[in-house]
């Protein structure tokens, strides 16, 4: 049978019959194969500005426990309680990429559970009041575990 | 006397009756996966636009208090707004991979629709192409909108109307719902262009025209999108995050950034035309050097410090 990695590899032999390099075949197929996953890799949304969201050239950083972890589309959160920096304790938003985007990273829903202590740097919040934070990092000092990246 | 029709009467007339039932040579099939290219506008389409950046777009007044007025919190604090699709025609500035079939009637072999699939919140779309006419004005409208389309040549051109409200622009700028979105698709080999124009009586004095291109991606697998709403940014119910009018501390920054006069930033017909450079000329003071958004070609280079 011939597929379309073996048209172009053909050769004859001496007698004039057709024959195939499967070593060639393989790698042809084994190069287009990576190709078509690596391709199936972009995909990108762009839900919201994250310009008008937060201070991009702005660079915070919190160290507390995770409340709650919401792996989802379109972005996921975790909420960390930690202090500010006037010491009183508040209930953290840090946005971080979509379920998809994440799982592409290796982070899953059980990478985090409520009640470990992280801390996270990110861009800061436009608005004070709401102690958002798009995240940038975050590390799991128990174990080292940790994300860097960007969020999109 | 009697006269007979020339000989080749007959056969010319078949052979055009012949012709007329074939179907048109010139249409093309845009069936596949597409992925978006970003070297047009990326910084805008992919982190998205700057908060005060209305250059480029044919607003009046009432759109750029909409836009001076918009608090982008909005998005996480109002549950509605968070699985809020892009629109038609705001989806179709590339924002997620997308894939495009045909619709043939099975007895007559004919084209009866394009669809579209958008990885963005699931949207599809049926660009119908069997001539039937747009719904009256009073009925509903959806975010995807209602799609004719009509070959020009080898170029499609739809024509979408019954929008339902969203944005030109993820900074505020808004899109009415009395729009009327006219794309030209042209396909060249495993690329696809796209021109877009929206007609907007409620917030633009000028056609807005843009345009995005693709790329075939055979192996692109879109997946499910599957939008969940959760308390992203808690506030009191009923908070809607705004900047009361006149009150927004951040309209300069755009121009403070860039070098640019305050009031090219603002968008109008007047800065799109190349003459508005010339007018601006000594008030354009760029920064030595690029800072923000330097290189911004792809969904994995395009941040405000890449270089």
């Amino acid at each position: 049978m011939q597929d379309f990695a073996g048209r172009y590899i053909m050769k004859l032999n001496r007698k004039g019959n057709v024959k195939r390099n499967p070593m060639k075949r393989t790698l042809l197929f084994l190069v287009v194969a990576a190709a078509s996953v690596l391709s199936t890799q972009v995909k990108v949304y762009a839900h919201h500005s994250f310009a008008a969201t937060y201070f991009e050239d702005q660079e915070v950083k919190i160290e507390g426990k995770l409340v709650q972890f919401l792996y989802r589309n379109p972005h996921s959160f975790v909420h960390v309680e930690a202090p500010d920096d006037k010491g009183m304790m508040q209930t953290w938003a840090v946005e971080w990429g979509a379920g998809g985007q994440l799982s592409r990273d290796g982070v899953t829903r059980e990478s985090l559970k409520p009640g470990d202590m992280v801390v996270v740097t990110g861009n800061p919040g436009r608005n004070p009041d709401d102690h958002r934070i798009r995240m940038r990092s975050i590390t799991r000092p128990s174990d080292g575990w940790n994300w860097k990246g960007v969020v999109q | 006397m009697t006269r007979h029709l020339p000989r080749w009467r007959p056969a010319y007339s078949l052979l055009l009756a012949a012709l007329a039932s074939l179907p048109a040579f010139a249409q093309l099939d845009f069936t596949g996966e597409w992925a978006p290219l970003y070297h047009e506008d990326g910084p805008e389409r992919l982190p998205g636009p700057e908060l005060g950046d209305y250059t480029e777009l044919p607003i009046n007044a009432a759109a750029r208090m909409a836009g001076d007025t918009y608090d982008a919190d909005r998005i996480s604090v109002v549950p509605e707004y968070q699985c809020r699709p892009h629109g038609g025609d705001y989806s179709m500035r590339g924002l997620g991979n997308l894939r495009i079939w045909r619709e043939i009637d099975q007895a007559s072999e004919k084209l009866v629709a394009f669809h579209t699939h958008l990885l963005a919140w699931d949207s599809e779309r049926t660009v119908w192409m069997d001539g039937r006419p747009h719904p009256p004005d009073w009925a509903p409208h959806t975010w995807q909108g209602f799609s004719t389309g009509v070959w020009e040549g080898n170029m499609l051109t739809i024509t979408t109307t019954h929008l339902k409200t969203n944005y030109m622009r993820r900074n505020g700028i808004p899109r009415s719902d009395k729009a009327v979105f006219t794309e030209h698709w042209t396909r060249h080999g495993d690329y696809l262009t796209v021109v877009t124009v929206i007609e907007d009586p409620v917030y633009l004095t000028e056609p807005l025209v843009r345009s995005d291109n693709w790329f075939l991606d055979p192996g692109q697998n879109i997946g499910v999108f599957g939008c969940e709403y959760a308390p992203e940014v808690p506030r009191p119910e009923g908070t809607v995050p705004n900047h009361l009018s006149g009150r927004n501390p951040f309209l300069h920054e755009f121009a403070n950034w860039y070098g640019l006069p305050y009031e090219a930033t603002r968008g109008g017909a007047e800065t799109l035309y190349p003459e508005y450079q010339k007018k601006i000329a000594n008030e354009y003071h760029p920064p030595d050097h690029c800072e923000r958004y330097c290189k911004c070609t792809s969904l994995f280079d395009c941040n405000l410090n890449s270089k």
